[in-house]
């Protein structure tokens, strides 16, 4: 019988999640699956799992190299992260960053936020009230900042990045920066 | 009935304009005051402040001049519940109620949950299918929102919130869909696997961690960063256009191989809850999907629709405590549901079938 990952009690949960063509299988025992929050009480009839339970996961992956970080603001660590499943304010955002890019990688599908700009929502303005939401001729939301400010910010972070050894994610935000040049601008 | 039972059991248009298959949808926005801890993080102090600034800016937005706000603190148990069974907040809402504040519309179309695990979650209902008109709708409040309170936002992430997996948008849209067919040819199983590869979650009637009753299954985006709110929108409605098409062909299907089973087990259904004097939820659930069934199918009339829901509202374990304004044990809770599931089946005219 299969060991559950954490305790290495015999598993009876076998999650299978595929995000972006990635699969990921993780084996637990029930009560493992439950302080994940993967499970209720009663047990499910079937896993409806939210993107919660992939992310903490490689989110405590992600706290063994991410150990030493604190939140300036808050206090909080990837241990009380991994802990409460939640983070302590948005100063998290950039202080725990090593910790948030590993979960946002894993759990959703890009690490650029495309959406709607706070303040000026421009986004009612911009959708024509005739199309349908299935209409692929439909406009997407106006971005606040231009490609050429984004390029400027991306390239910020990856002159620091470098200068902190930080190579990975110097690779990573190389491959963000050569795809926002080529496609020459943001939708 | 007391004020809070007033409240509950204003007509919502939700249980009136519903349409076969679509049991109604749902968009919710994830937004946090930057200059304040997330609510899991915050002192006592800060989420009352957080709590009345929020208050203060909400209730100057015209959405909200017909409207109801809670203290979550004050209610009762059972109250608490029943606005979660009217889906008008969530489960963890109402675990730790310290400085929450529940804003409702009087037609049930938009809450807004102050210090649940974001300081604000807004929310828009419809009982179809039509997420243009809810998205514009919850923008202009959220437009509101972010020109009166600053708003935890970066450039690169997005809107931030307590948990990254909401990151971004912020924003988790939800189709509650009725299913019965899909779970009579056993095709839901495989349904479930590839809405789940597309990156979209299924859930049971009450989102997270809850069970799959009467046939009812609830889709949602699973992702929130790195599409934009009108993709994910867009993505959505045709992965819920095409379970339509997979849900009504298999009501053929049924009606074609297992009529008799069908008619059977509907006529039974309508039995139980014409003769019932003790009947728990999850039965009650089960008949009422047949029910629901059998009007999509023409064996009772159309208009029945809208009542069927909102029976299944009203006979549920926190609703009939509201109605009864005083708290009942399983049982004494199962005997009050059989006799309004009773009251109202002896008006409801005998099955037509084919």
């Amino acid at each position: 019988m299969e060991k559950c990952q954490f305790c290495g009690k015999p598993a009876t949960v076998h999650m299978t999640q595929v995000i972006n063509n990635k699969t990921t299988v993780i084996r637990m025992c029930n009560e493992c699956a439950a302080k994940h929050g993967l499970f209720d009480k009663e047990g499910l009839p079937f896993a409806m799992l939210s993107g919660l339970g992939e992310a903490l996961f490689s989110g405590m992956k992600q706290s063994l190299s991410a150990n030493g970080l604190i939140c300036s603001k808050c206090g909080c660590t990837p241990m009380s992260f991994k802990e409460t499943g939640r983070l302590g304010c948005p100063n998290c955002y950039k202080d725990l960053k090593l910790l948030i890019d590993g979960i946002i990688e894993s759990s959703q599908k890009g690490t650029i936020h495309k959406g709607k700009y706070s303040k000026e929502g421009t986004l009612t303005a911009t959708m024509d009230p005739t199309n349908s939401f299935t209409d692929t001729s439909i406009q997407k939301p106006i971005r606040k900042p231009s490609t050429e400010e984004k390029l400027n910010e991306l390239q910020e972070m990856l002159d620091a990045a470098v200068k902190a050894e930080q190579y990975e994610e110097a690779a990573r935000l190389r491959d963000e920066i050569k795809i926002l040049k080529g496609s020459g601008g943001i939708s | 009935m007391n004020d809070f039972a007033k409240k509950l059991f204003q007509d919502s248009k939700l249980a009136k304009e519903t349409i076969p298959v679509v049991v109604s949808s749902r968009i919710r926005l994830a937004r946090n005051l930057a200059d304040f801890k997330f609510v899991k993080y915050a002192c006592k102090g800060d989420l009352h402040t957080v709590a009345e600034k929020c208050e203060k800016v909400l209730a100057s937005c015209p959405i909200f001049t017909k409207s109801t706000i809670l203290n979550m603190g004050d209610l009762l148990d059972y109250e608490k519940l029943a606005l979660v069974e009217r889906h008008l907040c969530s489960q963890e809402f109402i675990m730790d109620t310290n400085e929450s504040k529940l804003f409702f519309t009087d037609d049930h179309l938009t809450s807004i949950m102050i210090n649940e695990e974001d300081h604000l979650r807004m929310q828009v209902f419809r009982p179809d299918l039509n997420f243009k008109t809810m998205f514009d709708k919850i923008n202009a409040i959220d437009d509101h929102v972010s020109e009166n309170l600053n708003i935890a936002f970066d450039n690169r992430y997005g809107f931030l919130t307590a948990c990254p997996t909401n990151v971004g948008t912020g924003m988790r849209a939800s189709v509650m869909l009725h299913l019965p067919a899909l779970v009579i040819t056993k095709q839901i199983g495989n349904l479930i696997l590839a809405v789940q590869k597309l990156g979209f979650v299924v859930r049971g009637l009450f989102g997270e961690g809850s069970e799959a009753q009467g046939n009812f299954f609830q889709i949602s985006n699973q992702q929130t960063l790195g599409f934009s709110e009108v993709d994910i929108l867009s993505r959505l409605t045709q992965i819920i256009r095409s379970i339509i098409e997979y849900e009504l062909n298999a009501r053929e299907i049924v009606k074609k191989e297992r009529i008799i089973w069908l008619y059977d087990n509907i006529g039974r259904a309508l039995g139980i809850l014409r003769g019932c004097y003790c009947l728990t939820s999850i039965d009650a659930i089960n008949c009422l999907s047949l029910m629901m069934l059998a009007v999509d199918l023409g064996y009772l009339p159309n208009t029945l629709r809208g009542d069927l829901h909102q029976v299944m509202m009203k006979i549920q374990s926190s609703h009939i405590q509201v109605l009864e304004n005083k708290v009942l044990n399983s049982s004494e809770r199962d005997v009050k549901r059989a006799e309004l599931l009773r009251e109202f089946f002896v008006t409801v005219p005998n099955l037509k079938f084919d």
